[in-house]
């Protein structure tokens, strides 16, 4: 991951991530897209100075469906506490982290990265932690309102 | 100039992909003889990397993927392809893996892992950065 401070062509005195913009193909590099299977996707796009990675995360079923959307909301809605993540996952996908070089300037390349492993490592465990949890309440909420018709 | 370089890609364009499908029919009598390693050496052999008509590319592509799905023996392959082909088999792979596919991204996922620890990280970088000949 080499990441280097690159100022606006276009525009004086701005300094934009690239991979958002996409203004000059001569800043970016091919993006790459790696699927695991049809359901899950991860697309890296690069460029001079940023870097973007989406991911799309297995969902089974219509529960699932609504778990994963609804988390994953909640982790982008405090984009701020994480900082690489993106506000908005890009269309198609689930969740986007943003890297750009004053981050790599911060922290520790090796740790970014990791931390990128492991949230695709756990965000699976977690989904499926979510989901047994609603089927379990689901089911004792559903026992006690019954009870009273035995 | 770029009007003449067009009209030279349209005759060229036919002509490869005529090359292409000789080289679709050699390998497949390869594959019938059980030699799937020399079939995708055939295959990767004769990349069409400076053309940029998309249809050479996507017939090139089949006949890739062809020979990639045949291969399972992986350590016969790295044994007898030569490193000039590692660069243009890595930029396959990343084709077969956005596919979606599930039996093509297990096998080009395999592959990969074999690949990057025979060539390394800079052939992965090589096949990120290489617009000019893309697959």
């Amino acid at each position: 991951m080499c990441l280097q401070n690159f100022p606006c062509q276009e525009v004086e005195r701005h300094n934009k991530p690239e991979v958002e913009l996409k203004t000059s193909p001569e800043l970016l590099l091919k993006p790459i897209l790696i699927c695991r299977n049809e359901a899950e996707k991860c697309l890296i796009e690069t460029s001079i100075n940023s870097l973007r990675i989406s991911l799309k995360v297995k969902q089974a079923d219509e529960l699932e469906n609504i778990l994963t959307k609804k988390f994953l909301r909640f982790l982008s809605m405090r984009a701020e506490a994480f900082q690489v993540l993106r506000r908005k996952p890009v269309q198609g996908y689930d969740i986007s982290f943003l890297i750009t070089n004053y981050h790599c300037e911060e922290m520790q390349k090796h740790k970014l990265i990791d931390f990128i492993v492991q949230f695709m490592e756990d965000i699976d465990k977690e989904i499926s932690e979510l989901k047994m949890s609603v089927n379990t309440r689901g089911r004792l909420v559903a026992a006690e309102f019954l009870k009273q018709f035995i | 100039m770029s009007a003449t370089d067009e009209f030279v890609e349209a005759d060229n364009a036919e002509a490869i992909i005529t090359r292409i499908e000789h080289k679709s029919r050699k390998i497949e009598s390869l594959l019938k003889q059980w030699k799937p390693v020399e079939a995708l050496k055939t295959a990767l052999e004769g990349s069409p990397p400076n053309t940029r008509d998309e249809r050479c590319k996507s017939a090139n592509w089949i006949v890739v993927h062809r020979a990639i799905m045949a291969i399972k023996d992986l350590d016969a392959l790295f044994s007898s392809l030569d490193p000039e082909y590692y660069d243009i088999l890595m930029k396959y792979l990343y084709r077969g893996l956005s596919t979606g596919d599930r039996p093509t991204c297990d096998q080009c996922l395999r592959i990969h892992e074999r690949l990057t620890e025979r060539a390394g990280l800079g052939c992965i970088l090589r096949s990120l950065a290489d617009t000019a000949n893309t697959v």
